[in-house]
């Protein structure tokens, strides 16, 4: 009975997925039953980080696992085979995201430790920690659009309650309460967006949608019915403007600033590294594997990638020119974040498998480096009480490792060779230079420089400026719990630029290969679909 | 055209003009109140719409209910006929239990808000902000 439904793999391999999401959602759910038992918030702290850590060494192996056998793992909830039943759909793509949204959140309930110190209610804030990674690893595992729409929304609700943690904050509320309102509007239009395709493609499982594109039968759901061209052109638009208001992505942007900065750096460093990326993952999921190589919706697919190119391109400007005014510490990297969003979207709109390898190592580059930005600076605003960033002059003298760190971050982000972001974004000029139109590559450079200019300002400031009198008497120094995962960061950034022709080889262009391969996506549901009896 | 036709045709019509109109109450109306429940008529009108889309225009559709425990196959290929689509109704299950959440989040910002600002009104609070 079981043998039908795992196909390629061993049957502890196939339950990784479920389990992964299904502990971090345990986890979340018994964190306020343990509050009720011990007042320790020491208690709650470890049970945190033994949860994510869990959760990490789960997602590390469900990937190297799906390298190995590489072809994606199909995990059906309850055993109901894909067209009936929801089902997670892991390949290397999204295996290779779970390890980076778990490794980060891992560091970051390390870093909270320290960082919450002086907060009261940190239980409230563990268990929507928790809710937020199952919530985000649902995101990336999930074969199931309706279940996607479940999973964003678990992770939405818990992500604007953390940016409302410091409840007595005016301006945390108030960006808390801009987030909710849009966000729940979007997650909404995503609601419709399943309603037009459902009511003209009559399956709920992805794989089966990106099967009916081509008209091939499948068990059960069968053959599209009627003309489906204008139900999918409105699922199209409606499921792409929610995505991209959730990766903030240029006119939805507006809500990013505010509640990156106002958030907890821990959270913000969640935020921006992780929870935009669950758009964008939906975005290039949607884009290049559901709706690739289909005669039926060519021509809504091709201004799709359009419209993603120019929401790219007005993105990567508009936030190095507003990242460049920046008083404010947060603020300045939240710009930054819509940046590199920008970037990220240019490489997945121009279509071609070169664009896609460059958004894809430029997912996993931004992730890491503006975690560790966030964390950093989140070190500096714990021990000063400000965000701004001339009352913040000099006192990364006090804590040189932390800056150290800091200052990897920031020149990786703005392209320095040989760190990270730098070899992403030099795909990404190459995969410009491809297109044949050479203007092109000033889309790249140009926000780049701009952007390296207001992330030099901000290191000199922070570490050049003589350090006012005020900050030596409050005794500031490195703490191993705030600098511990920074600099794990930063060593991640120094590897994967360094690293970057071996992990590009094995696996960076296996994954982006797995994302363009619809066909073996597919495969793999329709291997277990004709079982069905 | 029979008669059913028509009133799911104006059904459809009414549920669009409904989603236009919360949209706009969401987006435009100023008073943090009146957007939460334009948001929760959006979300409502969505549901509606998904229930609508699973009703079969039929002179008398059957519940998606089996009458007995173990249906003849006869029973089966009637029912696969007549009855309304069951799927759309989980969908709306799962929709509301989130909406509900969503909500009581906003709710309790909204409160929060008060406390601290003192109005509801969102352009005095983007105003008092101090930023």
């Amino acid at each position: 009975m079981v043998e039908y439904i795992i196909q390629n793999y061993d049957i502890v391999t196939a339950s990784l997925p479920g389990l992964a999401v299904l502990i971090s959602a345990t986890g979340a759910f018994t964190l306020p039953l343990l509050q009720l038992i011990t007042k320790n918030r020491r208690a709650w702290e470890i049970y945190t980080a033994l949860f994510t850590f869990l959760v990490m060494c789960l997602t590390y192996k469900l990937m190297f696992k799906v390298f190995e056998v590489g072809k994606p793992l199909v995990y059906t909830f309850g055993g109901w085979p894909p067209p009936v039943g929801i089902v997670y759909e892991v390949d290397r793509f999204n295996g290779l995201l779970g390890v980076v949204v778990s490794s980060i959140m891992f560091l970051v309930a390390i870093y909270s430790i320290k960082y919450l110190e002086f907060d009261d209610g940190v239980q409230w804030y563990y268990t929507l920690f928790l809710g937020l990674e199952a919530g985000m690893l649902g995101c990336m595992y999930t074969g199931d659009f309706f279940n996607l729409f479940v999973m964003i929304e678990v992770t939405a609700v818990s992500a604007y309650a953390l940016v409302a943690f410091r409840r007595y904050d005016r301006i945390a509320i108030e960006a808390a309460m801009k987030y909710a309102i849009f966000g729940a509007l979007a997650t909404t239009m995503y609601f419709t967006a399943i309603i037009f395709a459902y009511g003209s493609l009559g399956t709920l499982n992805m794989a089966d949608m990106a099967l009916k594109f081509r008209n091939i039968e499948v068990p059960v759901t069968g053959l599209p019915f009627g003309i489906i061209h204008y139900g999918m052109a409105l699922f199209i638009v409606f499921a792409l403007w929610s995505f991209a208001f959730k990766a903030a992505l240029f006119p939805n942007h507006f809500w990013l600033p505010d509640a990156h900065a106002a958030a907890p750096s821990s959270i913000s460093a969640l935020l921006s590294g992780l929870v935009v990326k669950v758009g964008i993952y939906a975005i290039a999921r949607f884009l290049y594997t559901i709706f690739t190589a289909s005669e039926a919706i060519a021509s809504v697919h091709r201004l799709a990638l359009l419209a993603i190119f120019v929401m790219g391109v007005s993105s990567a400007f508009l936030g190095a020119i507003l990242m460049f005014i920046q008083k404010d510490i947060k603020r300045l990297i939240a710009y930054s974040t819509i940046l590199n969003i920008g970037y990220i979207a240019i490489g997945l709109g121009l279509g071609s498998a070169f664009g896609a390898l460059a958004a894809t190592y430029h997912i996993v580059n931004h992730a890491v480096a503006k975690a560790l930005l966030f964390m950093a600076a989140g070190a500096y605003i714990h021990y000063a009480g400000t965000r701004d960033i001339e009352k913040l002059s000099g006192i990364g003298r006090a804590m040189p490792i932390t800056t150290l760190a800091f200052i990897i971050g920031a020149f990786s982000l703005a392209g320095i060779p040989p760190l990270n972001a730098f070899m992403s974004k030099f795909l990404l000029y190459g995969a410009l230079i491809a297109t044949g139109v050479l203007p092109l590559v000033a889309i790249v450079i140009i926000p780049s420089v701009i952007a390296f200019l207001a992330y030099l300002k901000l290191v000199y400031t922070i570490f050049v400026k003589p350090m006012p009198e005020e900050y030596a008497k409050k005794k500031i120094k490195d703490h191993p719990l705030l600098t511990g995962p920074v600099v794990i960061l930063a060593i991640a950034c120094i590897l994967l630029g360094i690293g970057a022709p071996y992990i590009i080889n094995n696996y960076i262009w296996p994954a982006t290969q797995s994302l363009l391969d619809w066909s073996s996506y597919t495969e793999a549901m329709m291997q277990i679909a004709q079982k069905l009896p | 055209m029979n008669p059913e036709h028509v009133v799911v045709l104006y059904l459809y019509a009414a549920l669009f003009v409904v989603f236009g109109i919360s949209v706009y109450g969401i987006v435009i109306k100023p008073h943090i109140v009146k957007k939460l429940i334009a948001l929760s008529i959006l979300g409502d009108t969505a549901n509606t719409l998904i229930i609508l889309l699973g009703y079969r225009t039929l002179p008398k559709p059957w519940p998606p209910v089996f009458p007995e425990l173990e249906p003849s196959l006869e029973l089966i290929e009637e029912f696969t006929k007549l009855s309304v689509d069951p799927l759309p109704q989980v969908l709306v299950i799962t929709a509301i239990v989130i909406n509900m959440a969503v909500t009581a989040l906003l709710a309790f910002l909204a409160i929060q808000v008060y406390r601290l600002y003192g109005t509801l009104d969102f352009r005095k609070v983007l105003k008092l902000r101090g930023w």
